[in-house]
């Protein structure tokens, strides 16, 4: 397979920032109910405050954005070839540690994540010292995020996404891996563990751990409030986020699992539309964290400018949900070791019995006293710590990858 | 009270025009995957013509559309008070028959429709003949649609849309009335028959009917499938057709009862995701009815164009949900006559024993053999039908309404 990697830099042109501006000025809002506070979606107050910083601040500023994007992120795309589906060019991040013998790890995002969310983690992970292993990362944008292509046929799936990951560590000549990943890069990596463990993926680790039955996707509430009694207040807590999560935070789920073309027509061409949409989730999936109107729409930008645009992304929801009708709590065991970091804010916080009864090869576990879904963005020093210590000398998964401890 | 009606025409300035033609020219379209036909969402193909058709040719048409609908539906606006939310100025349609005595009927449309849905059953319903009976017709549009203005606070649920119904009606002069519902209009309209009937709502009708347990909204589809060993071919196909809303067809429901004003920045800010988003409910939940482009784009105006904008529109949902967490196909009972139209493409489509056990106090059914959500719409004759024979000489609701038999 000839190699095909190129270099990357973000370089939006100047007519796309043209259009998006001529689009932002064009907005219009709609009104909202009195004290809706954050009831009804995201408030009024500030999508109307970001959409004019986007208008008349930050896309004027967007070539510094721009550099210091491609400044923290060293980027490449190369071409990859997914069974039935053809070869997608795919973009990635690729950071090598000075530790010769770091641990290869593939980071992988989910939605409405993006490559983005490595920024943080990057340098700690690549960071030589003799305390804690070092890692050379790889961060891929799932094709129809970020500057991957997205495939043009039905049916590309979790197999599909894990043949990606998997084929891109290979081709940069890690034939041996360790992952981590947190929602759909969670189901993605936990496939890469089934299909390429423990041959190539050595172990893998996750901040979106789950568990089966009694699960909340088929719902026997009556059952988890009886159960509510026996629990631990943490875990009723926890149970109380998954709940609230399954009956108030679904509705993007079931639209983007049952008519992504429908929905994508908004993503494509509304800015607050888009930045609604995806905002909403970036409040309330995380724990107060105090993003800034920079952060939140660089974070958009990414979507806005991606090369297959905003609506590509939200198609794995339907493709994922067609295949998997039982949902997505079965099928959960590798063969090979898993870790976990539990963060207060994920959005399904499961009792810690049922997530170890499925995970029987489950070696190591964090638990967080603050931090939610964008684990990685929101706690990087949280997360790469666990990594450090699942992988790290002493730890559960030392030495996973032969002749690659991570360490000088 | 004080009489604040006003004549109404509907009058988009030229301005609104405008910046519609600009968002419009400024559209960015998705992309689609290969042969993906309608199982993804509303069709780019169909999108796009519409989008194309609405700024190079329907808007330049648009003056010509407004008259025909100012024609065709004679408008008016005036104050309905609403307990604890003030007062909210409702537009609505008021047409009375030649016939004196015409029953006073009020059709209370859903989402995503409109007043709009009474264009054709309008002059049907007025029509003098000794051969049926003749109405009184009212189309109000519900607070945050058409031309009404939305509630401003939080709580606005099935109790106030039925008060702004029923005070319509009071304040057009009609002490005593008969309704028409589907969708949202069913479940106002059956509210209405709960709250103010028999001493002012005298029957009700529906073309979405709805049971009680086992329910799809409650989900045993283990139980139902079992069921469907015992049902009639017809009876099982209604029990798909539901299976498929209730899993395919939900996404909208679920968002925007829960994150109505997210939804609403899309709606309010995108002419062509506001056209896929509703576009698709049109061909869904319809029986192939053969939409031309310029009714698709007239149905989507009136909601680009709201008084309130479109993301008041969806708000219902949440509001409703909110205040009905164990669901809508409870407390169906009402103390007054209903009657039934089944079309085959309904939404929810229930084997007609658990309907029947949910409605004692039903009078009348019929069965047709082509139609969907929109009845109205789709076969105005066919629900215009439906009404005169309930109501008619010999009807099971004949001359509910004391002197006002339609003849």
């Amino acid at each position: 397979m000839s190699n095909t990697e190129a270099p990357f830099r973000i370089s939006i042109p100047d007519d796309e920032l043209e259009s998006l501006k001529q689009k932002l000025a064009l907005t219009r809002f709609p009104d909202e109910l009195e004290d809706a506070g954050r009831d009804y979606g995201a408030p009024l107050a500030d999508i109307q405050r970001l959409t004019n910083h986007w208008k008349d601040t930050y896309l004027s500023k967007w070539r510094e954005h721009e550099a210091k994007l491609n400044e923290d992120f060293p980027q490449f795309t190369r071409d990859i070839e997914v069974d039935g589906f053809g070869t997608l060019n795919i973009h990635y991040v690729h950071k090598k540690s000075t530790v010769v013998d770091a641990v290869p790890l593939l980071f992988v995002h989910g939605w409405p994540g993006s490559f983005l969310e490595a920024r943080k983690i990057l340098p700690l992970l690549v960071e030589d010292s003799p305390e804690h292993p070092s890692f050379h990362v790889v961060v891929v944008s799932l094709p129809g995020y970020g500057f991957s292509e997205a495939p043009k046929k039905k049916g590309f799936g979790v197999p599909q996404y894990a043949e990606i990951g998997h084929k891109l560590m290979l081709a940069l000549g890690y034939n041996e891996y360790v992952t981590q990943g947190g929602d759909w890069g969670s189901l993605i990596t936990r496939k890469i563990a089934q299909v390429y463990g423990p041959k190539h993926s050595k172990a893998w680790h996750t901040n979106t751990p789950i568990g089966e039955a009694p699960h909340p996707t088929r719902r026997p509430w009556l059952l988890l409030s009886y159960l509510l009694f026996t629990l631990s207040p943490k875990e009723k807590a926890g149970l109380e986020r998954t709940k609230w999560f399954q009956e108030k935070g679904i509705g993007y789920f079931k639209e983007q699992s049952t008519q992504p073309q429908t929905l994508g027509y908004s993503l494509a061409d509304s800015p607050v539309g888009l930045l609604g949409w995806i905002y909403e989730k970036l409040v309330n999936w995380t724990d107060e964290y105090p993003w800034t109107d920079d952060e939140v729409l660089t974070w958009i930008s990414i979507y806005w400018f991606s090369r297959a645009g905003p609506a590509a992304s939200v198609r794995i929801y339907y493709e994922v949900s067609n295949q998997s009708p039982e949902g997505f709590a079965r099928n959960i065991e590798t063969p090979i070791p898993v870790g976990h970091s539990y963060f207060p804010k994920e959005l399904a916080v499961l009792p810690r019995s049922w997530i170890k009864a499925s995970n029987p090869t489950l070696v190591f576990e964090s638990e967080h006293e603050g931090g939610g879904h964008f684990a990685a963005h929101e706690r990087p020093e949280g997360l790469v710590s666990d990594l450090r210590k699942m992988f790290g000398k002493g730890g559960p998964a030392f030495g996973v990858v032969p002749g690659k401890t991570g360490y000088v």
